[in-house]
């Protein structure tokens, strides 16, 4: 009688126990085909034309990119050559106010090497083109910031990096911090991220290249 | 020397034309065998041969686009591309199964284009430009 009730109790057991362990084992890697799969999925771009060409119609920017007569062919060219010679050489003003600017010291190391596209660290405020803002801003650091992008020859860009920089992140409702370095200097690109990581500063510094690239200031000199 | 036989190794294996375009795009001449295209016409090879390539650099992208960036590699290609699944999409049918059906398609970065995203947004701007207004002088 009681061996009888061990053995249905350990029979309820491994009843109750079996499912859960399927169920963990088919969470855990599920390698049957999800139900209702449709047969073609709409595919947004092809290989023939890519999503960015397709976004770019009948902009502002393609009418800049696409000369209409002869001068601004030679400008969109001038253009071109302007725009490569800049973003083969972005000289970045280090501004590192806290730990983001380790993670900007990985990418001048060997493994992101920023060197090998040209972008080499500038002390000096004078002959830099991008200034990278790593860190926290702070009230008392504003004026400096400011003054040291005000020192920067024209052509400039600014990088924010980190949530700190973008808009206070963490110190966000500290009395002593600036909600995003946007409030001092114009920021071209937000790289999020506490700290981003060294790569994602890099792509930081490709989408800057990409976005120096659109610069056709040469035909909007001439359409005006 | 070595990396230089191996240069010129590659060069005759993909040949001028692959050459240049190889060239103008990776910065390097590369062989391998051809593991698969993506929707979006990149491909992708792979050379296992530790004498061809460095351990860490046996798996490469081949953009189809000349200003190209990583967000172009789809997703399931880049778990291959950065060694989380051994073998590439087409043949991994995990892979294949775990793509379900109402996962959106993939768009890469439209940073700078007019497809960027935007949140929507009905707040008034906090910061505002400064226009300044000179009180006249007596």
């Amino acid at each position: 009688m009681i061996l009888k009730n061990i053995t249905v109790q350990n029979a309820c057991r491994r009843a109750a126990l079996t499912p859960a362990n399927g169920i963990c084992a088919s969470r855990f890697l599920h390698i049957s085909k999800p139900v209702q799969s449709p047969e073609t999925s709409p595919a947004t771009s092809t290989s023939q034309e890519p999503v960015t060409s397709i976004a770019m119609r009948g902009s502002n920017q393609f009418s800049l990119e696409h000369p209409r007569n002869r001068a601004e062919y030679v400008l969109s060219t001038l253009d071109k050559i302007v725009n490569w010679a800049r973003q083969g050489s972005m000289w970045p003003m280090t501004f590192g106010l806290a730990c983001c600017a380790v993670e900007m010291m990985h990418m001048a190391a060997a493994r992101y090497d920023q060197d090998r596209l040209g972008i080499v660290f500038r002390a000096s405020p004078r002959q830099s083109d991008v200034m990278i803002v790593a860190g926290t801003l702070t009230n008392k650091m504003a004026p400096a910031l400011r003054k040291v992008y005000d020192q920067m020859p024209e052509p400039r860009w600014v990088v924010s990096m980190g949530s700190c920089a973008n808009g206070g992140g963490y110190y966000h409702y500290s009395y002593s911090v600036v909600r995003g370095c946007d409030r001092i200097v114009p920021v071209d690109i937000y790289v999020p991220g506490c700290p981003p990581t060294a790569e994602a500063l890099l792509y930081g510094m490709l989408q800057l290249q990409r976005k120096m690239r659109r610069s056709r200031k040469g035909v909007l000199w001439y359409r005006k | 020397m070595v990396s230089f036989i191996r240069y010129v190794r590659n060069v005759r294996r993909i040949g001028i034309k692959q050459w240049w375009h190889q060239m103008q795009n990776i910065g390097d001449a590369k062989a391998g065998a051809l593991a698969g295209i993506d929707q979006f016409g990149n491909k992708y090879y792979e050379n296992l041969n530790p004498d061809d390539e460095i351990p860490g650099r046996h798996r490469w992208v081949d953009f189809a686009q000349h200003y190209n960036n990583a967000t172009q590699v789809p997703a399931e290609w880049h778990s291959w591309l950065q060694h989380i699944r051994l073998l590439p999409p087409p043949e991994d049918k995990v892979m294949q199964n775990l793509s379900p059906h109402w996962k959106a398609p993939w768009v890469e970065n439209l940073t700078g284009t007019r497809g960027a995203y935007r949140p929507y947004n009905t707040v008034a701007p906090k910061i505002n430009a400064w226009e300044p207004k000179v009180t006249a002088r007596v």
